[in-house]
């Protein structure tokens, strides 16, 4: 029977070295909505997937820029212009005193934004169909799952099928909405 | 380059067969010589669903008997120190020791000594990982918790000092209703402010970006669904796409990189406390690097007390390998030598200065009314551990515990001596006086280490207490996969294969 829901396929690799090897196998034969979930980061994946290096870290490079803008601002809005004190002598401006601040500042908003804007991307950045979470693919265990979304414009079930079945994937299944898995 | 057919590391069953020493294949070499393969990191042959079921176990089952007595015994020492607190705010600063010319007392050098116990936790997770050190994968979750409870001890004690921590929140810049009266930010307290919450917040924020995939095991593995449920938020919703490790790995790596110079940022500014007065004894320039060692040194012997309970109890040896505790104890002998050779530093500073007074306080700390107490810090701080130019003590548990906790005590005389040396004998022989912490001030300290260990007990009762996902990546894939025969397990009970 033809599922008329189904959200894709999906397969799994033991090793990591076997999914690399897939991966780069799924790209070349020139699927685009596919994703691999693996319980923990391999190297060279993205390469192997086809993908570019993260934008993460231009991101970080303006939150850092805004922290040292925004300490910087303050701290000369508040000591030279709002409410300047004479301490000692000292001239207002004293910016040595204000290095440790900005640094800090420079720190606290990279790191945070970073950290926010990663989680933000990761949830965001996922083949159109992801593998519904009702399915337990055992890819935070020990299973390297390799999945390919019905949206993408080579799809064809059978067709799928034989693939994933060629490139030596195992437990090879279709899925549809509900999670429920069929032959 | 040859490989050994079987993976060598399926050979080492038990911590008790590491020797510290590369595992050597004759003759299997790249040239036809030896092959040396460096010793696992985790042992016991482990798989990869072993790791899942050894680590998150101690999250899914009823505490232990002796998890109870330590919690008991954890949070009445936590119950002390809040009921002295209160007190303290009821009877004000006169129930402790402070007097004058010792303004600066218990409460800065618990400050301080804390702040340096936390220094280590970041030091394994963020340089560590620059440094492309394995060995940390086994360590760092525990260590980074261990962070976060030590600045919130650390943070609880410049706030029960300002003698009306009700108005605490001045410290913080806002445009309010007082002028605006702003912070001074020349001042090295203003700093602390800014360091002292940013390490707080970040060390959480690289410490929370490390759990999410780990979140995502407990939640694979929870049984009932409020525990999924929870687990799931908690990991917001973690699936281990490799797209979102894309993001996930470049994020941790920037992290580790904004970590490393915070780490040593923080302590320097602790140091300003000191170092930007004009004291005799505080006004030097080694001070930011001598604190930022101290720092390090004192939290890596926390570590390793921690460690030492934690491989223990919760039956971790192999993944907190004796392998790990030498790496720690190498680096606590580095960093105490270091520590020895700052002391050193500042007595010769002292003489060939010239400077008169700085000559005095010197003599004075080490010859005069707390000589005793410098005697202790030293003794402890750079001849303790020495003991660890030997490997057999590097690796003996009793050996680490006993140096680790004498670490801790000299270095807490360590700030100590700082503190109370510059202060107790002034200018004015006239206005010398002596310091001695009271009931109130011991009652206060035990509390800090009750909320510290109290955290902490609750943190491996909720959390992996090894960062699951990293371990996993340091395994060998050819031991840890998963057996052939049990291929179709992790396949839900609502699918069937094809």
């Amino acid at each position: 029977m033809m599922p008329t829901s189904t959200k894709g396929i999906l397969g799994h690799f033991c090793e990591p070295d076997e999914a690399l090897a897939a991966a780069a196998k799924v790209r070349d034969a020139g699927w685009k909505h596919f994703d691999f979930l693996t319980p923990f980061p391999i190297h060279g994946m993205e390469e192997a997937m086809g993908q570019k290096r993260s934008w993460i870290p231009y991101v970080t490079a303006g939150l850092a820029v805004c922290g040292i803008l925004f300490a910087q601002g303050l701290q000369n809005y508040v000591m030279v212009f709002d409410w300047p004190m004479n301490f000692g002598g000292k001239p207002h401006a004293a910016w040595p005193a204000f290095i440790p601040i900005t640094f800090e500042a420079m720190v606290f908003w990279a790191a945070l934004g970073t950290a926010l804007v990663a989680i933000i991307a990761g949830k965001r950045d996922t083949v159109p169909q992801p593998p519904p979470m009702v399915i337990q693919t055992g890819a935070t265990i020990d299973r390297f799952v390799l999945w390919i979304s019905a949206t993408d414009p080579k799809w064809n079930p059978e067709e799928a099928t034989a693939f994933l079945r060629s490139i030596g994937a195992q437990g090879v299944r279709l899925v549809d909405a509900e999670g429920g898995a069929h032959a | 380059m040859t490989r050994p057919e079987m993976s060598p590391y399926a050979t080492v069953m038990d911590d008790g067969q590491l020797t510290g020493h590369p595992i050597v294949f004759a003759g299997q070499g790249p040239y036809g010589g030896d092959l040396e393969v460096e010793e696992p990191l985790v042992t016991g042959g482990k798989t990869w669903a072993d790791v899942d079921r050894d680590i998150c176990m101690h999250t899914e089952q009823f505490p232990t008997k002796r998890w109870w007595i330590a919690f008991a015994v954890a949070l009445t020492a936590l119950g002390v120190g809040t009921f002295a607190i209160l007190t303290l705010f009821y009877s004000g600063m006169g129930i402790l020791g402070i007097n004058t010319p010792v303004g600066w007392g218990s409460f800065i050098i618990n400050f301080v000594f804390w702040i340096g116990i936390g220094h280590a936790g970041t030091l394994i997770s963020a340089v560590l990982y620059l440094f492309r050190q394995q060995w940390r994968t086994g360590i760092n979750r525990a260590a980074e918790a261990m962070t976060l409870f030590a600045v919130a001890c650390a943070g609880i004690f410049p706030i029960i000092h300002l003698g009306r921590p009700w108005f605490a929140y001045w410290l913080v810049p806002y445009p309010n209703a007082r002028g605006p009266l702003w912070v001074n930010f020349n001042s090295p307290l203003a700093w602390d402010i800014f360091a002292i919450s940013t390490y707080g917040l970040v060390s959480l924020t690289f410490w929370y970006v490390g759990l999410l995939p780990d979140l995502a095991t407990v939640r694979d593995r929870a049984t009932h669904p409020w525990r999924r449920k929870i687990y799931n938020a908690l990991s917001f919703g973690w699936t281990g796409s490799h797209r979102a490790w894309r993001h996930y790995e470049s994020a941790y790596m920037i992290l580790a990189a904004f970590a490393t110079p915070l780490v040593f940022s923080v302590h320097t500014i602790v140091s300003f406390d000191f170092a930007t007065s004009i004291l005799p004894g505080w006004h030097t320039t080694i001070f930011p690097p001598y604190f930022v060692i101290g720092a390090i040194f004192s939290g890596f012997a926390m570590v390793i007390t921690l460690m030492t309970f934690m491989r223990g109890y919760f039956g971790l040896k192999n993944y907190i390998t004796t392998n790990h505790m030498e790496a720690m104890a190498k680096i606590l002998m580095l960093t105490g030598m270091l520590v020895g050779f700052a002391y050193s530093t500042e007595f010769f500073m002292a003489w060939y200065s010239g400077s008169e007074w700085e000559g005095f306080i010197f003599k004075n700390r080490a010859f005069g009314p707390y000589g005793w107490a410098y005697a202790v810090m030293f003794t402890c701080n750079a001849i303790v551990p020495q003991l660890f130019w030997w490997k057999k003590m590097r690796r003996n548990t009793w050996a680490l515990f006993v140096v680790s906790i004498l670490v801790n005590v000299g270095m807490w005389f360590e700030r100590f001596v700082i503190v109370v040396t510059s202060l107790h004998r002034d200018f004015l022989p006239s206005s010398w006086g002596m310091y001695a912490l009271t009931r109130w001030d011991y009652a206060i300290l035990i509390g800090s280490f009750g909320l510290f260990f109290t955290l902490f007990l609750l943190f491996v009762r909720v959390l992996p207490v090894i960062a699951i996902s990293e371990v996993k990546g340091v395994m060998d894939p050819k031991v840890a996969r998963s057996a052939p025969t049990d291929a179709a397990r992790a396949g839900a009970a609502r699918s069937q294969e094809v």
